[in-house]
């Protein structure tokens, strides 16, 4: 086990963790400066999980909401096991081989949202009584109103507005890996996993982006069903 | 975005002298009882008037102000708000307007989780505004906590600023360049990449160069560690620390013994 923790680690992984997580905020606030409907704030925690392992990537996650909360905003901290699993997740998920073309990516995104959804479910209700500081929380709100219990509500909205973020989170880790040359990359802890299968089709990656889309749209109209139902 | 990176405000107090330790198993004890109560008081009194008590004593009393307007009660007010409203407990409406409705109890379970939030954060920003990361950071390494997160927190919020600058400077020539970063969805998502691209890219470059740094002055070495600077551990810090640990002990147990 510890054997396992450490292999996640080398000096690379200890100088990658600091520029992953300025590169979670930054991007994080690109993002808010062009008001897309998503968070972005993991891609550099994505980075490190698959490059380094499910470990590195755990504490790249929590270390970016302590900070995030020690340096800018202190409504960040509690939300650090949510990050920690996202983290973990995408490790565990490139070790089993799913960070190594397009649909595999996509496939990813999705586990990673689904881990994010259950863990920030209890977080949510038990400290903040269900309905967060977020704007996703008036689909809470409108849920608990139309006599859903509290536990159904908060993951219904959770799981309703995770896959969008984490599916491009994870597509977009995987377009920069593809971008980064390969003696960079063979620095890192664990660098046969993102060894691309069959070469990166560019069609494979319309078809991604396509899902993303239909994700998207399916989204809207669950939402639709739900607040005009 | 801002232009300084920590809460700190460099002062003498009696808050500021506390080893960071202390302090930090103060907020604990602070965050716990507030959430771990059985009276209702408790952490509107904590929120009241321990905490800006605290502040006083720490000579921070007007950046904590400033702090828990700009980010701590916007927050807190937006949660009352939306409990108050939204959540389904009591039958009594003591309030209504179009769909929405407060109960008495409603109101009172969303102004007592309010309050527990602002505890929360508040305490952590007294933290914040009265210990140095740096000083925390090698307080926690003599202690045995490994040198290497300190090296990634301290690090991290060195390079944070750096990073925002630089993508404040990808967002300027990339718009001179003709990108737009307003206007319709489809522009904006199409901004996306031209913009986190060369970002992530210019820093993912960096990490080779300063592992070899790093790497030149021992950062892997086993052997212990001298520190320039000496932070100081009183016995009024030992003495408190073993009273906060009591009464974080108490608040369990009265939960446990309650429930």
């Amino acid at each position: 086990m510890l054997e396992k923790i450490k292999n996640n680690f080398n000096t690379q992984t200890w100088v990658l963790i600091p520029i992953a997580i300025a590169i979670n905020i930054a991007v994080g606030q690109i993002v808010v400066l062009l008001k897309l409907p998503v968070y972005l704030d993991s891609i550099g925690t994505v980075l490190v999980a698959v490059l380094c392992g499910p470990w590195a990537g755990a504490l790249a996650g929590a270390l970016t909401n302590i900070i995030w909360g020690l340096a800018i905003d202190p409504n960040a901290l509690p939300w650090w096991p949510v990050a920690f699993f996202i983290g973990y997740m995408a490790g565990r998920m490139a070790e089993w081989g799913f960070f190594k073309s397009w649909w595999k990516v996509v496939v990813t995104g999705f586990v990673v949202a689904l881990t994010a959804a259950i863990v920030s479910t209890p977080i949510a209700v038990y400290i903040y009584g269900g309905i967060t500081a977020s704007g996703s929380s008036f689909i809470t709100a409108y849920l608990l109103e139309t006599g859903r219990g509290i536990w159904q509500a908060v993951f219904s909205t959770n799981f309703l507005v995770e896959p969008v973020d984490k599916i491009t989170t994870a597509m977009i880790s995987f377009a920069i890996i593809l971008g980064l040359p390969k003696r960079t990359i063979g620095g890192y802890p664990k660098p046969e996993q993102v060894e691309v299968e069959g070469g990166a089709d560019k069609n494979q990656m319309y078809i991604a982006i396509g899902v993303v889309v239909l994700l998207v749209l399916f989204a809207a109209f669950l939402l639709r069903n739900v607040l005009g139902g | 975005m801002r232009e300084r990176l920590s809460f700190h405000i460099k002062r003498d107090s009696a808050l500021h002298r506390l080893n960071p330790l202390t302090k930090l198993l103060l907020v604990l004890a602070l965050i716990l009882s507030a959430f771990l109560t059985p009276f209702y008081w408790t952490p509107h009194i904590l929120a009241i008037l321990v905490i800006p008590i605290l502040s006083v004593i720490g000579r921070v009393g007007r950046e904590y102000l400033s702090t828990a307007f700009r980010l701590i009660l916007p927050a807190a007010t937006f949660l009352f708000l939306m409990q108050a409203f939204f959540h389904p407990i009591g039958k009594e409406i003591i309030f209504a307007f179009y769909f929405l409705d407060m109960t008495l109890e409603s109101l009172m379970f969303a102004f007592g989780n309010a309050m527990r939030i602002v505890v929360m954060v508040s305490a952590f920003t007294i933290f914040l505004l009265t210990t140095h990361p740096s000083e925390l950071m090698s307080d926690l390494s003599r202690r045995g906590l490994p040198g290497q997160f300190a090296y990634v927190i301290i690090s991290t919020l060195q390079i944070l600023p750096q990073v925002q600058a630089k993508a404040q400077t990808i967002i300027s020539a990339q718009r001179s360049r003709g990108l737009e970063t307003e206007g319709g969805f489809f522009k904006r998502a199409g901004a996306l990449i031209p913009l986190i691209g060369p970002l992530v890219f210019g820093s993912l470059v960096e990490v080779e160069e300063r592992a070899i740094a790093i790497e030149a002055r021992g950062f892997t070495s086993k052997h212990v560690k001298t520190s320039l600077h000496e932070i100081p551990d009183t016995p009024t810090d030992i003495f408190l620390r073993w009273f906060l640990t009591t009464l974080i002990a108490a608040s369990i147990g009265l939960k446990l013994w309650l429930s």
